[in-house]
């Protein structure tokens, strides 16, 4: 393992703060700010593109994006990513995704909000069936 | 069974069937034709999932006369025919006649690795996609049997971190 895989995996024992199995396959960690402004209601979690999985390509997206009022999420764009391949799956993610409300008499801030998506895979263990 | 096997069932027909299309679709000057409707048909019902009638009918033509190509191709495609019925050990016996003709043949490459894969026979599999990567790198088929091949030989489940512990930015667009 090398150094930089290292320091993502303590980051991620540190910093989890939700572990959900999205489907059969896929493992999910959600890493979710502190001092927020706005606070998620339901995180959409992208797909794991089949055409990178096949060829065991690995990303990072990081997409920003405004929240409306009544929490929508607008203007999604990609700031940085590492292979074209995550874009699509991560910026229809967080279209898909919702905020809660802003309370009344709170004003609506011009600040943008980045999630960003960590696209990896790990090994997996078979288990031998004898019967 | 299994979900998981269901789902490689379902790819390694894929494959086979994008495997035959191709090959049609390109050798259609010899395959199809009235002089062999056996093979043409053979080559459709291929195409068309039915195993067991492909086989048939290209067994059935090889036994007409037909150019030396229209035999590659029908040999090519029986190749893949007994990989979709799972009759891998036949499959090879296929395969491995058209590359004793034409040792250029991808198709045939690319589907024997798939038969190897199917018997666990990785390290054979390995050999001969190499070689169909060489000739045709950027064939469909190939990459697909190459993730089967990596998939039984180094699985990998999907992973994703959502992060949203960056600091919000400014909104300069506007």
């Amino acid at each position: 393992m090398t150094n930089s895989q290292t320091s993502l995996l303590t980051a991620v024992l540190l910093f989890v703060t939700a572990f959900v199995i999205a489907d059969d396959e896929t493992v999910v960690e959600y890493l979710q700010a502190d001092t927020g402004i706005r606070v998620p209601l339901q995180t959409v979690v992208p797909q794991y593109p089949e055409k990178a999985r096949r060829v065991r390509v690995e990303g990072e997206v990081e997409v920003c994006f405004n929240v409306s009022r009544d929490g929508r999420t607008k203007r999604v764009a990609v700031r940085r990513s590492t292979n074209r391949v995550f874009e699509k799956p991560s910026r229809d993610a967080v279209r898909r995704s919702t905020y809660k409300p802003l309370p009344k008499g709170k004003e609506l801030s011009g600040i943008k909000t980045c999630r960003t998506f960590r696209f990896y895979l790990s090994p997996v263990a078979i288990e031998t069936p004898y019967d | 069974m299994s979900t998981l096997s269901a789902r490689s069932l379902i790819r390694f027909l894929f494959v086979a069937c994008l495997t035959i299309s191709s090959a049609v679709a390109q050798e259609s000057k010899t395959v199809i034709g009235p002089s062999n409707p056996e093979l043409h048909d053979g080559a459709n019902a291929l195409l068309a999932g039915d195993a067991e009638e492909g086989v048939r009918l290209t067994l059935l033509g090889l036994k007409y006369e037909s150019s030396s190509r229209d035999r590659l191709a029908a040999m090519s495609n029986l190749c893949a025919g007994y990989i979709m019925l799972d009759e891998l050990v036949t499959a090879l016996s296929y395969c491995d006649q058209v590359l004793e003709q034409n040792e250029y043949h991808w198709r045939a490459y690319s589907n024997r690795a798939l038969a190897y894969v199917k018997l666990e026979r990785y390290e054979e599999a390995e050999q001969d996609l190499q070689k169909a990567e060489s000739l045709a790198s950027n064939a469909r088929t190939v990459k697909i049997v190459r993730s089967m091949l990596l998939d039984a030989t180094d699985p990998v489940a999907p992973h994703i971190i959502i992060d949203e512990r960056r600091q919000p930015v400014e909104d300069d667009d506007e």
